[in-house]
């Protein structure tokens, strides 16, 4: 019994400009303990201002007429002035983008938050600013409201522009949210492409939820026929936003041509994820061209194929991600494996045309294609392990997988002295083609901790602390026992334990590699690839301290948007960890943050 | 020393309290610029008893002393604090000099005002209500304080009525002579603030936003509940306090700007004196590029407007704010085209390999572990390069018997690595040094 509520398809503003794309009637699951705020399983409305320190009343819930209402009246679009009509505005549209993650088409399960709880506070006015971000540590999504420069010295009433009512930056901010409950490690992270993956996630959350209105799409397919590429609305995110604050059409573009090189040499996350949002943006117009002029459906039809496999395409490989830094090479293998898996036959051959995508932005390289294209090699392998193992009764719970994960940590990279944790582990089912099942399957995602000594005058004030470096794999089985995926970010600590002593022994002769044995040589390999990331960990944080990027935690209230740095350091235990700060500045600009000021530098 | 203009800088903590003496026509003329602290009134009370020292009597009066010049560069704590009329009993002032934005009625700056206005209101009541806040954001709050009320009082009306004088509200492109200051040798030019406060440092943005929050308050507020009488029932009163720590501050983003603002109002002399430039700058700060509509920086803006006067390299620079990052116009991430960039090289230039720096610099400051950007060890060790006013500190202080480097000051490595370079006189670690209470150069004439 699905129930229905009025939202704004985009923006009060292109609801007036448009007024065809003004609001929508759409429908949420029934939640038998829905109550006021709005107050469901996984959100709570609370109204609370910072700016007047008061609560706005909350929107109530008739069970009878199945409505929210303030007084006697219903609150739908003829109500959109009125605040209680912005919570049931904010809350309807985050409980649909929720339902579109764990559909069967996504990610095929509940989806838990980063946080202790299960309902995430979303406050709709929570005070003044451009300004709009996901909190974990107050469990919250928090929307403010601005006046326009413009508005300010406009005849008549001015009119302010309420981040809650534009479904772009609710859709955003609720893709940080997701992210943050499906790989919480995320946030400890201070690597450019992990805060950038985390943008990313936010502005292709948009981009897909915005397609997934009917109306949206049918009258996009009646403008632009055959050329999706070319359809402007698709391009805009936050497209109100963008043109109060920035004086540009849209924040953020997804149509672009960026590759690697592009990378930002600073910590610049939003400018980073515009490199992957172009790259998926671009599988998307491919994938409805394709339909359009290679398989003949109308542009309507095309445009539905397009986000209905969108969904499974970007969002099914979610689940295949490691659990800790996680890069665009990383998503971009995720996506092509998990098109391998659903899809080996590939009659229209999407797997080698987003493999091309990849390589051309340079996310992917040549040596992947020769990998992944023309070496042998099969679909599925088991792992060959110590101790043998039944999927089905270790994923039942953490205990037990570690139990299976401890057992065999030799063959599963993981160092013996180090403790390990399992993040999380859950058993998934998600739906292929035309409703086909995909096999059932168990996500494991297990983490543990280096501890890395900053020795040098390049890390400034933090110069002999120890940083915490988290290390850990993402183990994706099919119940039969098959490895579906395998996404691992190595530590450097195996050496110790695992007999590589011959290796070191025979390093100074000609071909030390001959005295190694096939697991010798794994083991090796992983190593390397550890020591590597521990040293781009060491050269990314000398980096951030010199661009003054970091702060130190500070529990304390008087929170300031532009006093609060990138990433602040916490300590646990003897060791900071970093943490990525939700981004108070929707209206930032590379070019702003070059120019501002930046006063809670850590002086060097 | 008759013969030189001398610029003692006492040591009052985190603040500004400076005593000129210039000697001009056959006589010399005795400036007050600034008297204020975030520390206690003892250092200001001390100050004030030395200078009274300098001072020669009133002609006619033995028993009073005369000051001819009082500039207070902006309403700021730390700059202000000491102006109690009972601290100036036998002293006869002359002039009194404030910024424009220190007076209630000036026209161009009413947006300003009302802004300042807001924000007293709001930290007032923050303070009052105990909330825990950060040291940098204490200290903000700290500046609204009821106490600078009086002192603000004091300027505008309790001293220039037993002085029997007006007060001037200062704007850049007045000189001494338009203010009534009739000097022979000493030529004084107001370089800031720009008499459209407002428009040059307020900026439309901010301006808008002021405007926003009364629009917002409108329909929000009438049916609203009061945090006293309604707690949320969706969520714990635990959740709730988290959420309030984790909210953007208003009160609080509203006192950085108006402070800034305060800041960048500052008034800024430019003394050209036989041949010698010394520039006083207050707190005035540097904010990105000039942009008209912006939020300004009082740096941009004078780079702006009167290029003609700091084009020219400076024989002084009094360092503003304390020895903070914002406000000497310095950015080693950009390169020296870079707007801000330009400025220094102009004013303070780096001297040719072989040679010396021309000018002479000093700093009065206080390195707490309160409020740590203050002063920036990376910036001093700039401007060491620059003047000829410098100490290597690390030198000097080894020298003293019983002290190390390590233990007795309170900073960290990274920070300690910067004392091993010369640094203009600053007047904490001086103190610590000789025991003066206050930092002194004197100037030669050129001609």
């Amino acid at each position: 019994m699905p129930l229905f509520f009025d939202v704004y398809v985009q923006d009060p503003l292109v609801a007036a400009e448009s007024p065809e794309y003004g609001f929508e009637t759409i429908e949420v699951f029934y939640d038998p303990q829905l109550g006021d705020g709005p107050t469901s399983a996984r959100f709570a409305v609370v109204d609370y201002n910072a700016a007047t320190g008061e609560v706005g009343r909350p929107a109530v819930w008739d069970e009878e007429k199945q409505a929210f209402k303030k007084g006697r009246r219903v609150l739908d679009r003829n109500y959109a002035d009125n605040i209680q009509f912005h919570q049931v505005n904010v809350w309807a549209t985050l409980q649909r983008a929720l339902e579109y993650y764990e559909d069967f088409k996504a990610l095929g399960r509940r989806i838990p938050w980063g946080f202790e709880g299960n309902r995430l506070i979303v406050v709709p006015h929570a005070g003044y600013g451009k300004n709009a971000y996901y909190d974990r540590q107050s469990k919250s999504l928090q929307f403010y409201y601005y006046l326009p420069a413009q508005e300010a010295s406009a005849q008549g009433e001015a009119q302010l522009v309420f981040t809650c009512l534009s479904a772009d930056i609710i859709h955003h901010e609720f893709g940080h949210a997701i992210l943050d409950g499906i790989r919480p490690y995320y946030i400890e992270s201070h690597a450019l492409q992990t805060a950038a993956f985390h943008e990313f996630m936010g502005d292709f959350t948009a981009v897909m939820l915005l397609l997934r209105n009917n109306d949206f799409r049918n009258k996009l397919a009646d403008e632009v026929g055959a050329n999706l590429g070319e359809a402007e609305k698709l391009f805009a995110i936050a497209e109100q936003f963008g043109q109060t604050v920035t004086g540009r059409p849209y924040l953020r573009a997804a149509k672009n041509e960026l590759s690697m090189d592009e990378l930002p040499a600073d910590f610049n996350p939003h400018l980073a994820s515009e490199i992957m949002t172009g790259t998926m943006f671009e599988v998307l117009i491919y994938l409805a061209n394709q339909y359009r002029q290679n398989r003949g459906a109308s542009a309507a039809n095309a445009l539905w194929y397009t986000i209905d496999r969108m969904q499974r395409t970007a969002i099914q490989p979610l689940d295949l991600l490691p659990p800790v830094d996680v890069s665009f090479r990383d998503y971009a293998l995720a996506v092509l494996r998990m098109e391998e898996l659903r899809n080996p036959k590939d009659p229209y051959n999407y797997y080698q045309t987003m493999l091309e995508v990849f390589i051309r932005r340079k996310i992917l390289n040549e040596q992947d294609r020769e990998a992944l294209l023309n070496s042998p090699r099969y679909l599925l392998d088991r792992l060959e392990l110590y101790k043998a193992y039944r999927v089905e009764s270790f994923s039942k719970s953490k205990a037990a997988t570690y139990r299976f994960l401890h057992l065999n940590r030799e063959q599963l990279f993981i160092p013996r002295n180090r403790d390990l944790t399992v993040a999380d582990v859950y058993i998934s089912d998600k739906l292929m083609r035309q409703g086909l099942r995909f096999p059932r399957h168990a996500v494991i995602q297990y983490i543990w901790r280096e501890e890395v000594l900053l020795e040098g005058n390049q890390f400034g004030e933090l110069e002999g602390s120890y940083m915490s470096m988290l290390c850990g794999g993402t183990l994706v089985l099919d119940m039969a026992g098959n490895v579906l995926s395998w996404m691992r970010k190595a530590g450097t600590q195996l050496g110790d334990e695992m007999h590589l002593q011959s290796w070191y022994r025979q390093s100074d002769e000609t071909d030390p590699d001959q005295h190694l044995s096939e697991d010798e040589l794994a083991w090796r390999t992983e190593l390397e690839q550890g020591v590597a990331r521990r040293q781009a960990f060491l050269q990314q944080m000398a980096a951030l301290i010199q661009q003054g990027k970091i702060s130190l935690a500070d529990a304390r209230g008087g929170l300031l948007a532009h006093r609060q740095a990138p990433l602040v350091l916490r300590r646990e235990g003897g060791a900071f960890r970093p943490e990525l700060q939700p981004h108070f500045h929707l209206s930032e600009t590379h070019q702003l943050s070059q120019n501002g000021k930046r006063t809670w530098e850590i002086s060097f | 020393m008759g013969d030189q203009f001398l610029i003692r800088m006492y040591n009052v903590g985190v603040g500004d309290c400076i005593y000129l003496r210039i000697p001009d026509g056959g006589q010399h003329v005795h400036v007050l610029i600034d008297c204020g602290t975030i520390g206690s009134i003892k250092l200001l009370k001390a100050a004030l008893a030395d200078i009274k020292e300098q001072l020669p009597p009133v002609e006619g009066e033995p028993q009073n002393k005369r000051l001819d010049l009082l500039v207070a560069t902006h309403r700021h704590r730390d700059h202000i604090k000491g102006f109690d009329p009972e601290f100036f009993e036998g002293i006869r002032i002359g002039h009194i000099w404030m910024s424009a934005v220190m007076n209630p009625d000036h026209p161009q700056a009413s947006r300003s005002l009302q802004l300042h206005q807001g924000v007293s209101q709001a930290m007032r009541s923050l303070e009052a209500s105990g909330q825990a806040l950060s040291p940098e954001m204490q200290l903000l709050a700290s500046m609204y304080s009821i106490g600078n009320d009086g002192a603000v009082e004091a300027l505008r009306s309790t001293l220039p009525a037993a002085n029997q004088i007006q007060p001037r509200y200062v704007v850049a492109g007045q000189t001494g002579q338009q203010l009534g200051l009739h000097l022979q040798d000493t030529q004084i030019k107001v370089l800031g603030p720009e008499e459209n406060i407002d428009f040059y440092y307020l900026g439309d943005e901010t301006a808008a936003d002021f405007v926003g929050l009364s629009v917002f308050d409108r329909y929000f507020k009438p049916k609203a509940l009061k945090l006293e009488h309604y707690q949320p029932h969706n969520i714990s009163i635990s959740e709730l306090k988290m959420l309030q720590n984790r909210i953007l501050s208003d009160p609080l983003g509203f006192a950085e700007k108006d402070s800034s603002i305060q800041n960048n109002s500052s008034v800024v002399l430019l003394f050209e004196w036989r041949g010698r430039r010394l520039l006083f700058v207050a707190d005035a700060e540097w904010e990105g590029e000039f942009a008209e509509g912006k939020h300004n920086g009082a740096w941009n803006v004078m780079w702006q407007l009167h290029r003609d006067e700091l084009s020219q390299p400076l024989d002084f620079l009094k360092i503003g704010h304390h020895g903070s990052f914002n406000a000497t116009p310095w950015r080693p991430d950009k390169p020296a085209s870079n707007e801000v960039n330009q400025i220094l090289d102009a004013v303070l230039p780096l001297p040719a390999v072989g040679e010396s720096p021309g000018a002479a610099a000093i700093v009065s400051t206080l390195r707490t572990n309160v409020y740590k950007p203050i002063p920036s060890a990376q910036l001093l060790a700039e401007l060491g390069r620059r003047v000829h006013s410098t100490r290597n500190y690390a030198q000097a202080l080894a020298a003293l018997p019983d002290f190390d480097l390590l233990t007795d000051l309170p900073l960290p490595a990274y920070e300690q690595a910067f004392l091993h370079q010369p640094q203009p006189l600053r007047t904490d670690l001086e103190m610590l040094l000789t025991g003066d209470t206050f930092v002194e150069v004197a100037i030669d004439p050129a001609n």
